[in-house]
């Protein structure tokens, strides 16, 4: 027996997101040569950067269950650990939330593996095939599903996500929630979903419908957020709801998507969170109402924040369109078995990524666009990128962006999806030739620009913004940050009240969580009051029952 | 190299000639019903060939790029939209360059541009148009997404062009089944408000807001978005020709139905944008997502049950 072969495996899917863990690792450590520069404690954080690289290599590579939860836990006190370098008055409890909901889950993994063991006799993976026709597989399966979601922050474990993104520094969140975690997450949950267990109707249809769920509901969120890294971080949330609907399809082109969207989305929700980092590292406050008008002081950091903003709202000819493509194409398909259900999952991935470009429409204005807020009036009038070391990330993950998006089928697809799946380019029924499409589009333009020479776009003039005759210099306060867009839609009947509850964490199960820990405490907590007496009288009443109990 | 040529003669030059008459129509017919003469028949194309000629101002302090670049690319999207319809109602086996899927992402390209121009131009009032406009896309995104996929549902799920206009060939057009008409009477107003026209102009709103995202717009980029909101008054009712009416056909009688059929397109959007007051951006997305909403997925129901 080869004790190698029975600990890591090296399969295409295992090599390919190892491949990505790397790279994106790999761009944070420059990155944050320039974002943390003159902090304390770096030793200790470039040590852990790299401790979680290795780590989530051993869960990528590992073939054994009990090999990949020992590296799975590490991860999560790595995130814990990374969260605590953020300097706000949050971070602490921010952490522990993080910490409480990701070990959580990770207990529920255990009972999973113990399942498992029960069932299958086995904890090598690529062994272990169980059908979801028992009561315990079923919940074998969502023990384990509950693990991945959590890492990955699907509903309803996704709580952590948006305050980790708020609280720690950027780069943490843009490698840990953003990229890393989702690479993890979703790769465990194709793996149990693929290879370990065999999917039946039922279940992809629950998978189906937490994705759309969650792609609602947390766009939704991110609609109405006044802060840069809090609404990116719901975002993050929203995007997996993508992967878990393509995997949730349970057809070949679905789950293509879905892990496409994987791929995709760590590129650019790392490159919008690196960026707004630029920003935060110039300004200090990620407050959108504080922001505005950055295109013109970084433009390079504007034109890589407008590319990944398109590609995650799928613009075509951008990389999240193809995914997003795949995957609608993966919920058609399902309607060969008779479902009536794909038109709501369908409707719901559409319309969320309607909203996605809402949200993203309001961010780019309330940060790189519109009127400059009083706050940052000072001195920032002339022309100033960051660092080349924070540049170098962004630009690179926006260049991918386009690459992946115009030659999708050369490159990510050929290279990457389709290896790990085992599957070739025959499954497509829809038409998309991003290549062409490009290339037209570049024709449209010059078209567009041969237009702009016939006018007289070569000698331009500047002139004060018309504003109806007022001056707006002696106003400052005529002025639109962004953030109060979409308050007609946050009002609007039913919406109002379920922003209500949001606003008070009625659906965080951290919240739920904590108000039923601290009502055993209040009922349990009346016993302990003090009085000798009545703890002696506790401990008689106990033997008592004990006594009866061994003696009867 | 063809496809060069498709681009630029259907896509960009017969799509804006017919944009331009389309335009020339509903200012007609709008002139008309006010008891005016109305403008002559190249009066749009003068208008354009007007605005280049006149100076290009850029506000104080605005991106430059992001201003003069976002015209052209919501131009160039409408292009490309446009040859994608033009080569797939023509031949309709072919696999040219995208699905129903692209299509609709396609059109939200130029509601983008807008946007991105207002938001560029550093004016409040801009500002104000430009998020009105992006309510709006949220507003009709919903009924529009539910009522166009009741052509895929009929026609045996499949989200080419080709293979929807291939079901009417045989059986008839969709719009002839009651699920069908339902749908089309919801992607009518859709589109009402895809082209920002009354009562849906509420992000241009002039009256109030001074047209919105293009106040801060003169000379050359106006033009090309004069030049792309005509295009787009071919290409929308084209897209719901292909979808809902059997597409363009262009054998004998059929050119004149076809040419009949968008005709009419344009007069019903005509006639509903002239004997409508404008509404409130919150009352229009209440109308999208209440009565809108409920009509499209009554069509998604009917056409599941065969109707």
């Amino acid at each position: 027996m080869n004790l190698g072969n029975e600990l890591f495996k090296f399969d295409a899917l295992a090599n390919f997101v190892g491949i990505f863990i790397t790279l994106f690792s790999l761009l944070i450590v420059i990155y944050s040569f320039g974002f943390m520069r003159q902090r304390k404690g770096m030793f200790q954080y470039y040590i852990y950067i790299i401790l979680t690289l290795l780590a989530s290599l051993g869960v990528v590579f590992s073939n054994n269950l009990i090999l990949l939860i020992v590296f799975w836990g590490f991860l999560g006190l790595l995130l814990y650990l990374l969260i605590g370098f953020g300097q706000k008055e949050r971070t602490p409890s921010t952490a522990k939330k993080a910490f409480i909901i990701i070990g959580g889950t990770d207990a529920l993994m255990l009972l999973g593996l113990a399942f498992i063991w029960k069932i299958a006799g086995s904890l090598t993976m690529d062994k272990i095939s169980i059908a979801l026709n028992t009561k315990v597989a079923i919940w074998t399966y969502l023990c384990l599903a509950a693990g991945a979601f959590a890492k990955a922050g699907a509903m309803p474990f996704h709580t952590w996500v948006p305050d980790t993104a708020e609280d720690a520094p950027t780069p943490v969140t843009a490698f840990l929630p953003a990229s890393l975690d989702k690479l993890l997450g979703i790769y465990f949950l194709a793996r149990i979903t693929l290879d370990i267990f065999q999917m039946n109707g039922a279940m992809n249809t629950l998978l189906m419908g937490l994705g759309s769920f969650t792609i609602i509901a947390a766009v939704m969120m991110a609609l109405v957020q006044h802060d840069l890294k809090r609404l990116l971080g719901y975002h993050a949330v929203s995007q997996v709801g993508y992967m878990v609907l393509g995997i949730g399809t349970g057809n070949p082109i679905g789950i293509a998507g879905g892990l496409f969207h994987m791929l995709n989305n760590t590129i650019y929700k790392s490159c919008l969170f690196l960026g707004g980092g630029a920003v935060e590292k110039r300004t200090g406050t990620t407050d959108l109402d504080k922001l505005g008008g950055f295109a013109k002081i970084m433009p390079v950091t504007f034109v890589t924040f407008l590319i990944a903003s398109l590609a995650i709202s799928g613009v075509p000819p951008f990389n999240g369109f193809v995914s997003k493509w795949m995957v609608y194409q993966g919920i058609i398909d399902t309607s060969k078995d008779g479902s009536y259900l794909w038109i709501l999952w369908l409707v719901a991935a559409m319309f969320g990524s309607a909203l996605t470009l809402a949200s993203f429409m309001k961010l780019v204005h309330a940060v790189f666009l519109g009127q400059r807020s009083k706050e940052q009036k000072a001195p920032s009038d002339n022309r100033k990128e960051t660092s080349s070391s924070m540049l170098i990330p962004t630009v690179t993950l926006a260049s991918l962006c386009v690459i992946f998006g115009v030659f999708a089928y050369q490159i990510p697809l050929k290279l990457f999806i389709f290896p790990s799946l085992k599957m070739t380019d025959t499954v497509f029924y829809g038409i998309w030739s991003p290549g062409l499409a490009t290339g037209l589009i570049i024709v449209g333009i010059v078209v567009g620009i041969i237009i702009y020479l016939l006018g007289t776009v070569a000698k331009t003039r500047e002139t004060e913004i018309f504003v109806g005759g007022e001056i707006v210099k002696e106003h400052p306060e005529m002025r639109l940050s962004g953030t109060e867009f979409y308050n007609t839609i946050k009002e609007m009947g039913f919406l109002r009240t379920i922003y209500r509850l949001a606003e008070k964490k009625v659906f965080d199960i951290y919240d739920i969580g904590k108000t039923i820990t601290s009502g055993f405490n209040k009922v349990l907590g009346t016993l302990h009051n003090g009085v000798l007496p009545t703890y002696l009288a506790w401990c008689l009443l106990g033997m008592i029952i004990l006594f009866f109990i061994l003696l009867r | 190299m063809i496809y060069l040529f498709y681009l630029i003669f259907y896509g960009f030059l017969l799509t804006a000639i017919v944009g331009l008459l389309a335009s020339w129509i509903d200012r007609k017919v709008t002139a008309r019903v006010q008891y005016r003469v109305g403008p002559p028949v190249l009066q749009p194309l003068i208008d354009i060939v007007k605005l280049l000629g006149k100076e290009t101002l850029i506000p104080k302090g605005a991106s430059k790029m992001t201003f003069l670049g976002a015209p052209l690319a919501g131009l160039a999207s409408v292009i490309l939209v446009s040859t994608l319809l033009w080569v797939n109602n023509v031949s309709s086996n072919s696999t040219f360059l995208g699905d129903l899927i692209v299509v609709i992402y396609l059109l939200t390209i130029p509601s983008v541009s807008i946007i991105m121009g207002g938001f560029a131009s550093r004016n409040p009032l801009a500002s104000l148009g430009a998020s009105r406009e992006m309510k709006l896309i949220l507003g009709y995104e919903l009924p529009f997404v539910l009522a166009v996929f009741v052509p895929v549902i009929k026609s045996g799920f499949s989200i080419r062009l080709g293979d929807i206009l291939n079901y009417q060939l045989q059986n008839g057009v969709i719009i002839g089944s009651w699920s069908g008409f339902i749908a089309f009477v919801v992607v009518v107003m859709c589109i009402q408000a895809k082209l920002a026209l009354v009562p849906f102009d509420i992000a241009e709103a002039e009256t109030e807001i001074v047209g919105g995202p293009l106040i801060e717009y003169s000379g050359s980029g106006l033009a090309v978005y004069r030049l792309m909101k005509n295009m787009l008054l071919f290409v929308l009712p084209f897209f719901l020709m292909i979808l809902f009416m059997g597409g363009l056909r262009f054998d004998g009688i059929h050119l004149l139905w076809g040419i009949l059929k968008y005709v009419g397109l344009v007069a019903i959007i005509t006639v509903i944008r002239n004997t409508n007051p404008r509404v409130r951006i919150d009352q229009a997305v209440r109308f999208f997502w209440g009565p809108m909403t409920v009509l499209a997925s009554i069509s998604v129901i009917m056409a599941f049950l065969g109707l």
